[in-house]
Order: C-alpha cells, then structure tokens, then sequence
C-alpha cells in the first residue's frame, strides 16, 4: 500500500515545552486517519509542523515519499495537500462558487493566462460539481459571509477538495458544528472518500465524529503518540482509556 | 430652480470626482490598513507633472500628460508602496500614517519650488461649453465629467467582481493568511491595489484641475473631501465610497451657494462629526472587529 504521507520523529520544542515529542504516523492512500487527544496534547502543533506553519525543532515529513519538511504551506498546496482551518476561513464577500473557484484557480494555467485567460480560470463546471458534491445548490450565488456557521464548514471542506488534491488535512471540522450538519459533513467525507479515493486525516476533540468516520486512529498525549490501530482496538487500550478517563 | 440644477449638476461632477479619490482610500485601506495622508496631494500632482513635462520638455500637452501619467504610475503606485508602505507599515499603522502626512508636505512643497506657486491653467480633456436643461444652463464638462468617472468606478467595480483578478484581489483584501497559502501571489496583488490608487488620482487630477486650476495646494481641499467622502461612506466599500463622494460634492457647492463660500469646507466637515457620532461605520460600511 502506498504511503501518502508519512511523518518520522517529528518534535517541536517551545523553550522547555516539549509540544510534540517524537511522533512518528504515516497515512496510506486511499485512507481517512483520525488524530485524537486531549486539549493541549500538541495535535494542532503537530499539524502546524506538518504543513510548514511551524519549523519543527527536529523531524522528518515526507510526501509520497519525498521530503516536504519546512515547505511553505503554499508549496505543499502546489504539491497537492491542502488544508482546513479549525477557526473558518472562507472569503465573505465572494460567492460560494467564487470561494470554490479561488480555491482552485492558482494551480491552473500558466503566468499569462493568469493575467487575461477566462475569469473561471475554466473552472465554473468543477466548482459546480464540487457544489452539487456537497449538496450546496441552493447556495451557489449567495455570498459566504451569509451562510450559516455549518453551511461555511461544508464550503471550507469543498474548498480543500477542490483543486484535486493528493492529501487533505481537516483540523476539527466537527468543532461548533450542530448535530444535523455533523451528520452531512460525515456523510460527505465518507462519500469523496469512497468514490474518488480522496486520502485524509482527521484531527478531533470529538470522539464519536472521529471512531465512526475514520478507519484508523492515532492517539496522542503529552507529545506523543499513545497509541494507533483502527477505532476498536483503541476504544479497548488500557492507555487510552487512562488518558481519556483517568484513574 | 435654475441655480439649484446647475449647482446640482456641478455637485455630481466634483463628487465623482472625490468619489474617486475616496474609493483610492478605501482600496488601499483594505489591503494594507494604510490611510493616505497624502491622497489630497496624489491627486494635486499629476496635473502638474504634466504642466511641468509640457513647459520643461517642450513636448505637446497630450504626451505630456501621457508621461506624468507613467512617471506618476511609477513614483506614487509602485514606489510609495515599495519605498514608504513596505518598510514603515512593519512599526505600526501610526508611524505609517505620520510618514504619508510627511510624504504630502513634501509634494506640495515640492509641487510649488518645483513648477510654480501660482495656479495654472489646465487644458479640459472634455468639450467645454453650456446646453439648455429644463431651463438652466448646464455645464457640459460638468457633464462630462460625471460621466467619465463615473464609467470608471463601474469600470473598477466589474473588474473586481468579474474577473479572475479581481476576484483575487478580494481574497487578499479580506484574508491575506489563507489567499497566500491557497498559491494567492499576495504581494503583487497588493501592489496592484496601489497602482489602482495611483491610476484613479492621475483621472481625478486630470479631470478636477480644469476646474479648479492645477495648483501645489489644491490638495488640502481635495483631500479632506475624500477623507469625509470615505468616512461617510463607509471605508471599507467601494459603494460608500462613490455615495460618500457625492454627498460630500453636493453639500459642499450647495453649501457654497445658500451658507456661504467661505463657510463650504465647514460644512461637510460637520457632516464628518455627525456621521463619526452617530454612525461611525457610515452609509454602507460594514463595522469592523479586529483580531488581535
């Protein structure tokens, strides 16, 4: 099986702190990984170093097998991985179409037709279909800024979609999400997943978002990695449930 | 009656033209959080640039006006970003805003040692003349006036809303971080912002110094209106800008007429308080949080 991703001994060092501490994960292709743990255990630092937001003190990512450490998030999206943000970051005054084709449109084309090409960058009918994907019709011309706070999440998770990527990280899609929306964001993912093979990771304070949807999970605290294994396995270590539960 | 419409008239073509001054303000406040002291005397200076590129060079007035154009282009979009922006905006927005009330003294100054103290005739890139309105008398460069600008806002607006570029342009203005990692070029984009700017003062110059004579100090005036026009507006959209600069251009020469000339700056400055006051966002500016 082909290894998207893979990250080796990775830390990151604030002064004393150690926020990650040697982590070692990879992600196959083909596969939805989740990254949980509790508040403060280094899941966001972790993905910071990974998409070039943070140099990691020490540490290894390679994608596809090819080092990418300490590339800048724009290199990586032009590498193929793209991102979601924990706090939304959709354009509010552009439409949703526009917001899609934005998210499209830089790894299209060369410096000319960037200049005077087609104002779609030709990509009107992928946004469309993104659109349709994410069951977003009704809302197509309206301007982001007017959807609600789980409409903006599914358009944040289009966007990551929409330029064909090899690798998507979503950080807590579940987060401030209303129970009904959760349910079509994971019904979604589990979609793009198993028709188009779309490879992603997962990071989650929400348990039942993360065991239901993801076929393996990694488990962290303190910086480090505490236990992986598919959700099962990991409902059922001693550790975790330590971790989780306490004494 | 007749008074009136010609005020009327002349009030739309004077905010338009502050219009396009105000919207310069309101661009390059999106994308860079800068207000431009000096946009007064943005607008001053091309007019004469290309009166001293006419009498210095000996060149006929339309390649003149065609040099101060790029020579302007040059110095106040690329370079006051490059040279004044860049390296000031890493103190502050304060510091910055300081620089740009220094950077306008010294193009008045420079203006006035350089070319001359005394106001000079521009040539009207638009028909001069009067025609008959429901009466009165009505100006035709006014008219003229109105129109150009005017198709140029709807100009800029359809280029920011239609086009690839202006699309970006947007993204940038609204969320730098994500537009950079999405393979957004964010730095030229905001150097596109003051081109722009730039490019709206040399039209706004070009099309008030006929009017009002090309002189180092019309800046003062042109610039405060703008700064009002802006505000009452709304700063952070193109639409208030273009309404604020109408507001501004009609009180402005109806308050001439009925108050008092002497009086005509005051009032749209009062018109600044009440708005500043009472609705600090203006006309159609959305209120801005800041994150810190």
């Amino acid at each position: 099986m082909t290894r998207v991703l893979e990250v080796k001994g990775m830390k990151k060092y604030f002064g004393g702190i150690r926020a990650v501490d040697g982590v070692d994960f990879h992600v196959n292709k083909g596969e939805i990984l989740g990254i949980i743990g509790p508040n403060g255990c280094g899941k966001s630092t972790l993905f910071n170093c990974i998409l070039g937001q943070l140099t990691p003190t020490d540490g290894e990512v390679l994608l596809e097998g090819k080092p990418v450490t300490g590339l800048y998030p724009s290199e990586l999206n032009k590498l193929g991985v793209s991102r979601t943000f924990q706090l939304l970051q959709v354009f509010p005054t552009l439409s949703v179409r526009e917001n899609l084709i934005l998210a499209g449109q830089e790894h299209q084309g060369t410096k000319i037709s960037r200049l005077f090409g087609r104002g779609d960058a030709g990509l009107t009918d992928a946004a469309n279909r993104m659109i349709a994907f994410f069951k977003l019709d009704h809302l197509a011309d309206q301007k982001a800024g007017g959807l609600s706070y789980g409409q903006q999440k599914l358009l944040d998770a289009a966007m990551a979609f929409m330029a064909g990527p090899k690798l998507v990280l979503l950080d807590e899609p579940a987060g401030g999400v209303n129970l009904t929306m959760l349910a079509a964001l994971k019904e979604r993912l589990e979609a793009i997943n198993r028709e188009q093979g779309a490879t992603f990771v997962v990071i989650e304070h929400n348990m039942d978002f993360v065991m239901s949807l993801c076929s393996r999970v990694v488990v962290m605290a303190e910086g480090r990695v505490l236990a992986q294994g598919t959700p099962a396995e990991v409902r059922a270590d001693p550790a975790v449930v330590e971790a989780y539960l306490g004494h | 009656m007749d008074q009136f419409l010609q005020l009327l008239v002349a009030g739309l073509a004077t905010g338009a033209i502050y219009a396009l001054a105000a919207i310069g303000f309101t661009l390059v406040w999106q994308t860079s959080q800068t207000i431009n002291f000096a946009q007064g005397e943005f607008v001053m200076l091309p007019a004469i640039l290309a009166l001293a590129a006419r009498d210095l060079l000996h060149l006929p007035f339309w390649a003149a006006a065609i040099l101060a154009t790029v020579v302007f282009l040059l110095l106040f979009g690329l370079g006051f970003k490059r040279f004044l922006v860049d390296p000031m905006l890493k103190h502050g927005v304060l510091p910055l805003a300081i620089a740009t009330m220094a950077l306008s003294i010294l193009m008045k100054e420079g203006a006035k040692d350089g070319y001359s103290a005394q106001a000079a005739q521009f040539p009207s890139l638009v028909p001069e003349g009067t025609f008959s309105l429901l009466g009165a008398a009505v100006s035709l460069r006014d008219v003229a006036v109105f129109v150009v600008a005017i198709t140029a806002i709807v100009a800029l607006q359809l280029f920011v809303t239609r086009t690839r570029l202006g699309r970006t342009m947007q993204a940038t203005a609204q969320n730098p971080t994500v537009a950079r990692i999405l393979g957004v070029r964010v730095e030229r984009m905001i150097l596109l912002t003051f081109l722009i700017n730039a490019g709206l003062a040399v039209l706004a110059s070009y099309l008030i110094s006929p009017i009002y004579l090309a002189k180092f100090s019309n800046g003062e005036v042109i610039g405060l209106s703008a700064f009002i026009a802006a505000i009452v507006g709304g700063f952070n959209q193109v639409r208030g800008a273009l309404a604020g600069g109408f507001i501004v251009g009609l009180v402005d020469n109806l308050a001439a007429a009925y108050v008092s000339s002497g009086y005509r700056t005051a009032v749209p400055l009062g018109l600044l308080v009440v708005f500043i006051l009472f609705k600090p966002e203006g006309l159609l500016g959305r209120r801005e949080e800041r994150t810190v």
